[in-house]
């Protein structure tokens, strides 16, 4: 294309959009609508993808290990476990540190631990964190085949169950996100068709002097991307305070899972800007094509 | 230049309004256009634009059958004609000088190119005082000859005008008469559809009457209606 071509294009595209103010902002507040949805699943998904990662880092393997082995044994056999595929760390915790981490852990309750009279009924354990949840099962089998392990425990149903409700939610915000779209583009296309009704007169010019189709369409085009990065801008901006703000409050009034798992501002922010400026140019030059369609058929 | 052979045209809702029209315009003639209306003289024109497909035979412009022609190629063939309507056609928030550079710029000229051209069909219709007016500022003489100005700047071959004087009181209608006649001697085949008896009369030119569908009468040096 040619760079006067261009400079045309964005002239008129402009000019359009200076001279439709009251369209143009209705086109806007449109767009700005429909991307403030599709930002708010958006910004669900990412949480809950960060959630359940953040989740599903914190789910650990326990090997006991049989009674009395020695310091030699314990080391080879971690270095074994450490090698199957799927394993990212092994941590060994010997009986005494154990002991000493449940007194810990009870705090208050730790008297009910005299009871044992020193002696010390927990196992020697291998602390195995994993590279992939997924994979859980198969690992526990692997470990559980080396001699002089006892027995493997992992949460099992629990993993499961946060592996099926990630995917579920995933899913169902993807789907969503699509009919947002769908839903958007139409919108838009209804929006700019009135300014291509309200413009009817000089395509009716351009065609009859002999400008091709593409040509009539440029500065439609243009116009429509510029509501639909104006749009995605804005979007981003309320969407970015809002969040920052919730999740502030978030933060204030719950501490523990939800705060660790909500994203930092920063991270999303980006993510966030990239998406709903992509979609709202998009959108804006579908919606255009759309909208200029019957009238360009002279 | 212009040629119609064996040309039929009925609409879907089953009227027909041209019926085996046979029509040879031969490069550099000034053609009028009569007939009641209804008649079919603007949906000749149509046809000539490509705006509508004929329902039989063909129609060649230029040596080529443009019913072959595919959608893509229509803009490309309009660009080789000018055509002035009856409303003039001009758009308000452009000025004058604008609203010609306009048909030169979404045919992708060269700007050098359109502050040459734009100029000289002003003077050609003797509007240079008046460019950096808008239409709303004329009279309607004065916005047909901007418009027959937007027409020629592309330098066509072929100038349309449907009713050019529809609108306009005898005096501007012969000043754009004076600009047609000029035009035409320079070269540029002139095919006019008009109700302009007055006019078609003193012109005593090639007039090609249009009734019930078929071309009823064809005159070298004719006048508007037949007896006279
Ligand atoms: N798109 C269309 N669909 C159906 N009928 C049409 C269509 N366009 C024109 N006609 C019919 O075709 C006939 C001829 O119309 P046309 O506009 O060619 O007449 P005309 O000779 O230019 O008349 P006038 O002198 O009033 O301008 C009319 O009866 C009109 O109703
Ligand atoms: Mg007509």
């Amino acid at each position: 294309m040619k760079l006067r071509t261009s400079k045309f294009f964005f002239r008129e595209g402009f000019r359009s959009l200076r001279r439709n103010k009251t369209m143009s902002a209705a086109s806007i507040t449109s767009v700005i609508a429909s991307l403030l949805v599709i930002g708010i699943f958006y910004l669900i998904m990412l949480n809950i993808d960060y959630a359940a990662t953040v989740l599903e880092s914190q789910i650990e393997m326990r090997a006991y290990l049989t009674e009395g082995l020695s310091d030699n044994i314990i080391k080879s056999i971690s270095q074994e476990v450490d090698a199957i595929s799927g394993v990212k760390d092994v941590l060994f915790v010997s009986k005494a540190e154990a002991l000493k981490q449940l007194e810990k852990d009870w705090g208050d309750n730790a008297y009910l631990l005299e009871g044992l009279d020193g002696e010390n009924p927990l196992p020697d354990t291998l602390v195995i964190t994993l590279e992939d949840p997924n994979k859980a099962s198969g690992v526990a089998l692997a470990v559980s085949s080396i001699s002089n392990i006892d027995k493997v425990l992992y949460g099992k149903d629990e993993l499961a169950k946060l592996l099926k409700a990630t995917y579920i939610i995933r899913m169902s915000s993807l789907v969503i996100i699509l009919i947002l779209l769908f839903i958007s583009v139409f919108i838009i296309a209804n929006t700019i068709k009135l300014t291509v009704y309200a413009r009817r007169r000089e395509i009716g010019i351009m065609k009859f002097v002999g400008a091709t189709d593409w040509f009539v369409r440029g500065p439609f085009v243009i116009e429509g991307i510029l509501l639909g990065l104006l749009g995605g801008l804005i979007a981003t901006t309320i969407l970015g305070f809002g969040y920052h703000y919730c999740a502030g409050l978030i933060r204030q009034q719950m501490v523990g899972f939800m705060s660790i798992a909500l994203m930092p501002f920063g991270e999303i922010i980006v993510s966030l800007l990239g998406l709903l400026t992509l979609v709202g140019i998009v959108i804006g030059a579908v919606g255009s094509l759309i909208s200029v369609r019957r009238f360009i058929k002279v | 230049m212009i040629e119609f052979v064996n040309v039929g045209k009925t609409f879907p809702d089953g009227q027909q309004v041209l019926n085996n029209i046979n029509l040879y315009i031969e490069r550099g003639e000034f053609v009028f256009l009569v007939g009641s209306s209804g008649a079919g003289k603007s949906t000749m024109i149509k046809l000539i634009l490509k705006e509508t497909e004929p329902s039989a035979g063909k129609i060649i412009i230029d040596n080529k059958d443009i019913t072959k022609y595919r959608r893509r190629d229509i803009p490309y063939l309009r660009r080789s004609i000018g055509v002035v309507f009856q409303d003039f056609r001009l758009l308000h928030e452009k000025t004058v000088y604008e609203n010609i550079a306009f048909a030169m710029e979404v045919i992708e000229a060269p700007p050098k190119e359109i502050r040459r051209q734009v100029p000289m069909v002003l003077s050609m219709v003797g509007l240079s005082k008046k460019a950096s007016l808008y239409p709303q500022q004329l009279s309607g003489g004065e916005q047909q000859r901007v418009s027959l100005a937007r027409a020629m700047v592309n330098g066509p071959s072929i100038l349309i005008a449907d009713e050019p004087t529809g609108n306009l009181d005898p005096d501007m209608s012969w000043d754009i008469m004076k600009i047609l006649t000029e035009i035409n001697q320079r070269g540029t085949t002139i095919l006019m559809a008009t109700h302009d008896s007055e006019i078609v009369n003193k012109m005593k030119k090639r007039v090609v009457a249009i009734e019930n569908g078929t071309i009823s009468r064809d005159e070298k040096r004719g006048g508007y209606c037949c007896e006279t």
